[in-house]
């Protein structure tokens, strides 16, 4: 076990719910602070130190200039752990991937400020820095981050689940939301988060990842049985995880969106939807 | 052992009076069925109900137990060194009331795994405080019940008080002297008449028309059928659909597999070892050092969960591993299910004359 090692947290896009629930776990998990120094933490502290053996780093890369910071930050860090969905997977960030990202700009900017901000397609951070460990989840859950963090402390190499939701559903006696008609993608999703989800009433959105040997196939073919259409199927399959189903190229279990983000069929050329927004006024 | 007839209306009594004195569980209304639970007042227990997700299983193996704790540290010449306390959860005197006869059949196979052989002594200490009282069945719970074919629908000597509802009263038979006791010291209940036991042989009788059979093949068939079709093709066809959720493993009363874990507290000093349910439907179950998997199809998976409840636990314990209960077939999403795969595979084994003849 290290003494008393320092660690970091970093943001990149995301909306850094992951670090309120780090917050969250430090204010349940005291002892977590006799374990480790926390040496910099923007959404918690003002103090930044650069001296830190473990990097915790929340959200995707979305822009070139992030690139750099991700590089120091692997330079300096011993271990760089992904928080979250965004960092884990490209998560939610990843859906304006499927379209040309001049495009998408300017529906969220307007005419007018679509050059205002920087921004390309979505990736995890996997695909720019070296990754040693992941805590998926969108937000991370508390009790697997503190886990983590002890078996990170031990030397012992952090586990994650590698098999689907269903498990802790059914071990929380759960009715399943399938079988009562209700969308979920519990049977392909990575279990670890004590089925949060359907143990409210909603389904499984697969913000954990998918696990390694999912079932697309069936999943498709439960879904259509509750009169998801193939669009919607797509859809629910990529909200999280577009980046790890557009990497699959040809392969991809979508109906409708092929590996390079385009859609297969050209007649089928896709609008964006209307922007809830108003674009920014013209300067 | 005894017959007694208790009026149904003294049943609140019976488990109130259980209550001062024991943790009593059983089965429950839930926003969308029913499942075994705390029995925090008499009105909360429903004994004519279809089925629970999950078996009562779970308080004799509960899902996730912890075996014992462990404090590390230096002893004084400075080397390192590790003292364990043995724990023994949830053991406490407990009741678990409405079993139904297919559950009963379950626990009979889980004494015999947990006390032959190597005497688990976890399970046998929570085992040992606890009484089951059974509850006869008299309508199938669904389509999916095939207990019938199975052979559980009658209660094994595993009970100590089995309840049967005939009218207005229960005619409970006493398995266990300690059943009897419990019986009597809780409720005021008389002993049956010959007339009360003419009118419980009536009831028995008339629920056997109300199961059906679902199996083409007698239960003595079934371990054979699986041996002679260890290589059939069928299994590729139901890894296909397989999603590797492990749901019917989770919720069948005859499996026990579990996992061994260590988890350290939060001063890094001390920890606990525990045990929690494992499934043999999940990827890693065979996963060895090296990388080495045993069974990493999901084909081979299915196989061995069928030959499992088929063919190896009749060879090991003597008894069939499966109680026709239908709990894996109502959680399964993609319609794999025992009779369907014991139907298809005795199918298969039948000669077809017609096309034979008809070429």
């Amino acid at each position: 076990m290290l003494a008393k090692p320092k660690i970091a947290f970093f943001d990149f896009t995301s909306c850094e719910g992951c670090q309120l629930t780090v917050i969250d776990a430090l204010q349940t998990h005291l002892g977590l602070l006799d374990l480790v120094e926390i040496v910099q933490f923007r959404e918690a502290m003002s103090e930044k130190g650069d001296d830190y053996q473990i990097a915790f780093i929340e959200g995707s890369c979305t822009r070139e200039s992030d690139e750099q910071r991700l590089r120091a930050i692997r330079q300096q860090a011993m271990i760089v752990v992904a928080l979250g969905a965004c960092a884990h997977l490209g998560g939610v960030n990843a859906m304006k991937n499927r379209w040309p990202i001049e495009d998408v700009q300017t529906y969220v900017y307007g005419q007018a400020g679509r050059n205002l901000y920087e921004s390309y397609p979505a990736r995890p951070i996997s695909e720019v820095i070296e990754v040693d460990y992941a805590i998926p989840g969108c937000p991370i859950d508390r009790e697997e981050f503190v886990r983590i963090v002890q078996r990170l402390l031990q030397g012992r190499k952090p586990k994650l689940p590698d098999y689907p939701l269903c498990v802790e559903c059914k071990l929380a006696e759960n009715a399943c939301l399938n079988k009562l008609g209700k969308p979920c993608l519990g049977p392909i999703t990575r279990a670890g988060c004590h089925a949060i989800c359907p143990s409210h009433g909603d389904g499984c959105e697969g913000c954990r990842g998918f696990i390694s040997e999912a079932n697309f196939t069936y999943m498709r073919e439960i879904l259509r049985g509750h009169g998801l259409s193939d669009v919607e199927i797509d859809a629910q399959f990529t909200m999280f995880n577009y980046y790890q189903l557009a990497a699959m190229g040809a392969d991809a279990p979508l109906s409708q969106i092929n590996g390079n983000g385009h859609r297969r069929h050209a007649a089928d050329a896709e609008v964006l939807p209307a922007s809830t927004f108003a674009a920014p006024k013209e300067a | 052992m005894s017959l007694y007839i208790l009026p149904k209306e003294r049943l609140p009594g019976f488990v109130d009076n259980l209550r001062a004195g024991f943790r009593v569980v059983g089965p429950v209304r839930t926003e969308t069925g029913y499942a075994f639970a705390d029995i925090r007042s008499a009105d909360e227990l429903v004994l004519e109900y279809p089925t629970t997700i999950l078996p009562p299983k779970k308080y004799l193996l509960p899902q996730r137990e912890t075996l014992f704790t462990f404090r590390t540290g230096k002893a004084e010449d400075g080397a390192q060194q590790i003292e364990v306390e043995p724990v023994f959860q949830d053991v406490q005197p407990t009741v678990i009331f409405g079993v139904h006869t297919c559950d009963m059949h379950g626990i009979v196979l889980y004494d015999k795994v947990f006390s032959q052989g190597y005497k688990d002594e976890h399970y046998c200490a929570r085992r040992e405080q606890t009484y089951i009282i059974g509850i006869e069945c008299l309508r199938p719970c669904d389509d999916a019940s095939f207990c019938k074919d199975m052979g559980t629908l009658t209660a094994p000597p595993v009970y100590d008080l089995h309840m049967t509802a005939v009218d207005d009263n229960y005619l409970i038979d006493t398995g266990t002297e300690k059943g009897e006791r419990l019986l009597l010291a809780n409720v005021e209940a008389h002993l049956a008449t010959t007339d009360d036991i003419r009118r419980l042989s009536q009831t028995l009788s008339a629920k056997w028309p109300h199961f059906r059979h679902r199996l083409k093949m007698t239960k003595d068939q079934i371990p054979s059928l699986m041996a002679i079709n260890y290589g059939s093709h069928i299994w590729d066809t139901l890894g296909e659909r397989c999603l590797a959720c492990g749901s019917c493993t989770n919720v069948c009363p005859t499996c026990f597999c579990f996992d061994v874990q260590d988890e350290m507290a939060l001063n890094m000093e001390e920890g606990e070892r525990a045990r929690m349910w494992d499934s043999c439907q999940l990827r890693e179950f065979a996963l060895v050092a090296g990388g080495h998997n045993f069974r990493a199809s999901k084909a081979s998976r299915v196989r061995h969960r069928m030959m499992r409840k088929g063919k190896y636990i009749q060879q090991v314990h003597g008894i069939t591993g499966c109680t026709g209960c239908g709990r894996c077939q109502r959680a399964c999403l993609v319609d794999i299910t025992i009779p369907g795969t014991l139907n298809a595979l005795y199918d298969e084994m039948q000669i077809d004359l017609s096309s034979a003849t008809g070429a």
